[in-house]
């Protein structure tokens, strides 16, 4: 703590503040027209925050899972980034004043007539922001959700129809959803809650400036023309605003709810076994279609004629070559624009299966170059064709030599399944983040994660060992079993 | 029982064999001599099918292989001459991954359709008559080379070839052990086998043959009695090679 600055001395300097600008808009963004400028309506209520408490404002570009951690490590000092006044944040850091008054809004597709309001969500996939308002309502509800790093995805996935519907802010609804042809609105916006500026805990003096800062720009209409600009004031903002004008402060908080959920072991620990049986099956998934399609691959490089040779050559050289998750990522948002449109997991299944397909084909191709031509001519000069030689005589000894790799490239296959988390899958390495951004747990959910990675891939690799020492072993023991017969 | 004429076989622009005839008649064993390079493994290797031939043809039992025939035909042919003729190699190459029973009934089971167990008592009398029932359930890893070289002549009996092909089988063997061979292949010809047999070992060859083809540069030079052959070399080149020999 001692090694950085405290806030004390950066008063006189920049107001440095944190919040995430990928698909962020209209909160900080991206300009489209020169993309090395922020702009959004949250930049322009900073700058303007700023100059009324005589600061330059910085804002520093960070990432929305980790913005309390990265303001508790002193990465900036304040969160502004439609940060809602949950119960649990407030356990580790401080509010400001509420600044805007938020909506939710469910969007739907176009020619989807079944769902017209939250309730006739149960039993389908809602797609929101991670760690939300609008996440907790739905786990509370008990609606299956699916989450998202930023609004693009989840309407992406929306119009994709790999989820029924998305629930998110009004503001992000406004900016992403509302002009979409393909989507429309289901129903009018529904809760009300706040967004306030997120401080480290102890900075009670920053607090009161910024308090009456975020006072003096709603008094003298700076806030208000910034929303409007940005088409967010609104009705809420009126009843929210009309008062502090007034000067009859307080506002009445508690007229908003904001539903907070408290961390709960017992149910980390459900969600993280859940999400460690989600990696299992998807481990051996994608082993088997590495195993299946690896095969093929291998026999066609070493035998195939020369097209098929040149065509597995180039498949494996594509898949070594090309980094996994670049992969997912492809066949997750590239494959739907040519109208091949896969759920989450069966994209990572088929992802890493194909990925470790080229691995998984040299490995086989080495075993069975490995087998001395003496053994296919013994086979042939007893009447075998090539198909019975290669499945009888081959394949078993070079599977052998193939186990050792294999195993080494399951359990290294066990650890990439983590790469899904790019793609919303729900497993361990996910798991993980929500819960521990979530908590702020990072530590103890970060043993309890790597004691799950480890409970999983240790017995795998100590039975495959097991297995490689019997096979190899086989002759010997049969020997001894023989002298002790 | 086998019949080779005018065989060629060559090896893109050197002609390995220019043209062999003979004859084995049944249960005889003719014995191939001849120095490194004279063709003789070749001349092996095109009787069991795994080099193509490009000229004459090779007749065992009913199977007739000739040049010029069509890939598929020909691949046929291949297939059927290989169920009438069985080979010992020089390496053995079992197959490290089965037992020795499961070595010896591996062909019968899947090639020919025997029923699991007839094949199994089958390869128990083939263990037997070579001296290796006990060793039946071991891996041909624990196995000598001798007691290897056994199981392969068992491997290749079960398939009841017409002709059996033996490539160095002195190679790995001590002088005790090459005489016991010579004793087991004989009492295989008495019960109707018939074979040919490669070896630089004259001593050998001229305990277990009936007939001897000596060759040179891929030609078979002389043809004839094993006594006769070995004793009074008619062509001046056999009678070098023999003086070398000794």
């Amino acid at each position: 703590m001692w090694l950085t600055p405290g806030p004390d001395l950066k008063a006189q300097e920049a107001l440095r503040w944190g919040a995430d600008p990928s698909g962020g808009a209209p909160y900080v963004f991206n300009d489209p027209a020169n993309p090395d400028r922020y702009i959004g309506y949250e930049k322009e209520m900073v700058d303007a925050l700023a100059q009324a408490m005589g600061r330059r404002a910085e804002f520093v570009p960070s990432d929305w899972e980790t913005l309390v951690p990265a303001l508790q490590r002193r990465s900036f000092d304040v969160i502004v980034n439609g940060l809602e006044p949950t119960g649990d944040r407030a356990q580790v850091i401080l509010f400001s004043k509420p600044y805007y008054i938020f909506q939710l809004q469910l969007t739907v597709r176009r020619d989807d007539n079944r769902i017209n309001s939250l309730d006739d969500c149960k039993n389908r996939v809602v797609g929101t922001l991670g760690n939300t308002a609008a996440s907790r309502l739905l786990q509370q509800q008990g609606i299956p959700l699916s989450t998202y790093a930023d609004p693009v995805g989840a309407y992406r996935d929306l119009e994709l129809k790999r989820i029924d519907a998305v629930v998110m802010d009004v503001p992000a609804e406004a900016f992403y959803a509302r002009s979409n042809p393909k989507l429309r609105q289901a129903g009018p916006p529904f809760t009300r809650g706040q967004y306030v500026i997120g401080l480290r805990k102890g900075d009670t003096e920053l607090k009161a400036q910024i308090d009456a800062a975020i006072d003096k720009i709603i008094i003298d209409g700076t806030l208000e023309t910034i929303l409007k600009k940005w088409g967010l004031w609104n009705e809420a903002q009126a009843e929210f605003q009309g008062p502090i004008r007034a000067g009859t402060q307080p506002t009445k908080v508690e007229e908003y709810t904001n539903p907070t959920t408290t961390f709960n072991w017992g149910e980390a620990l459900w969600r993280l076994t859940r999400a460690a049986a989600v990696t299992v099956l998807l481990a051996l998934g994608s082993m088997v279609i590495a195993v299946v399609f690896g095969l093929p691959l291998a026999v066609g490089q070493w035998k195939g004629p020369a097209w098929v040779r040149a065509f597995c050559t180039v498949y494996v050289e594509f898949f070594r070559g090309t980094p996994v998750l670049v992969q997912l990522l492809f066949l997750y948002f590239g494959l739907p624009v040519i109208g091949i449109a896969m759920p989450g997991w069966l994209t990572a299944l088929v992802g890493l299966g194909l990925n470790y397909a080229a691995y998984e084909s040299q490995v086989y191709r080495a075993s069975l170059e490995a087998i001395p031509t003496g053994q296919w001519e013994a086979a042939y000069s007893l009447g075998m064709g090539p198909v019975l030689a290669f499945r009888r005589i081959i394949l078993p000894q070079a599977f052998r030599i193939a186990l050792p790799p294999m195993t080494n490239d399951f359990v290294s296959l066990f650890k990439d399944t983590s790469v899904a988390f790019a793609i919303s899958v729900w497993e361990l390495a996910t798991a993980y983040r929500e819960l521990a951004n979530a908590s702020g747990q990072f530590l103890l959910l970060g043993v309890a994660v790597s004691a799950f990675y480890l409970a999983m891939s240790l017995p795998m690799a100590h039975l495959a060992r097991l297995l490689e020492r019997r096979l190899r072993d086989r002759a010997t023991e049969r020997v001894t079993e023989e002298a002790t017969a | 029982m086998i019949r080779v004429t005018d065989l060629r076989k060559r090896f893109g622009d050197s002609e390995i064999l220019k043209g062999i005839s003979f004859e084995v008649p049944p249960q005889t064993v003719l014995g191939v001599i001849g120095a490194s390079g004279s063709g003789k493994s070749t001349l092996l290797r095109c009787l069991n099918g795994l080099e193509t031939i490009n000229g004459g043809t090779i007749e065992c039992d009913n199977v007739r292989l000739e040049a010029g025939l069509s890939p598929p035909d020909y691949r046929r042919r291949v297939k059927d001459l290989r169920l009438k003729v069985g080979t010992v190699f020089q390496h053995f190459y079992l197959f490290p991954h089965l037992s020795v029973v499961g070595n010896i009934i591996e062909a019968p089971v899947h090639v020919l359709r025997t029923p699991k167990q007839r094949a199994e008592t089958e390869a128990y009398e083939l263990l037997e008559s070579v001296g290796l029932r006990q060793a039946a359930r071991r891996y041909p890893g624990s196995l000598s080379g001798g007691e290897q070289q056994r199981v392969a002549i068992a491997r290749a009996l079960a398939m009841h070839p017409a002709l059996l092909l033996l490539d160095e089988p002195t190679s790995a063997l001590d002088p005790r052990r090459i005489q016991s061979l010579r004793t087991l292949l004989r009492t295989f010809v008495d019960r109707g086998h018939t074979m040919i047999i490669i070896s630089h070992s004259m001593g050998f060859l001229g305990g277990v043959s009936d007939n001897i083809l000596y060759m040179e540069g891929g030609v078979a030079v002389e043809h004839g009695p094993a006594e006769e052959l070995l004793n009074s070399p008619k062509d001046d080149r056999t009678k070098d090679f023999l003086k070398q020999a000794e």
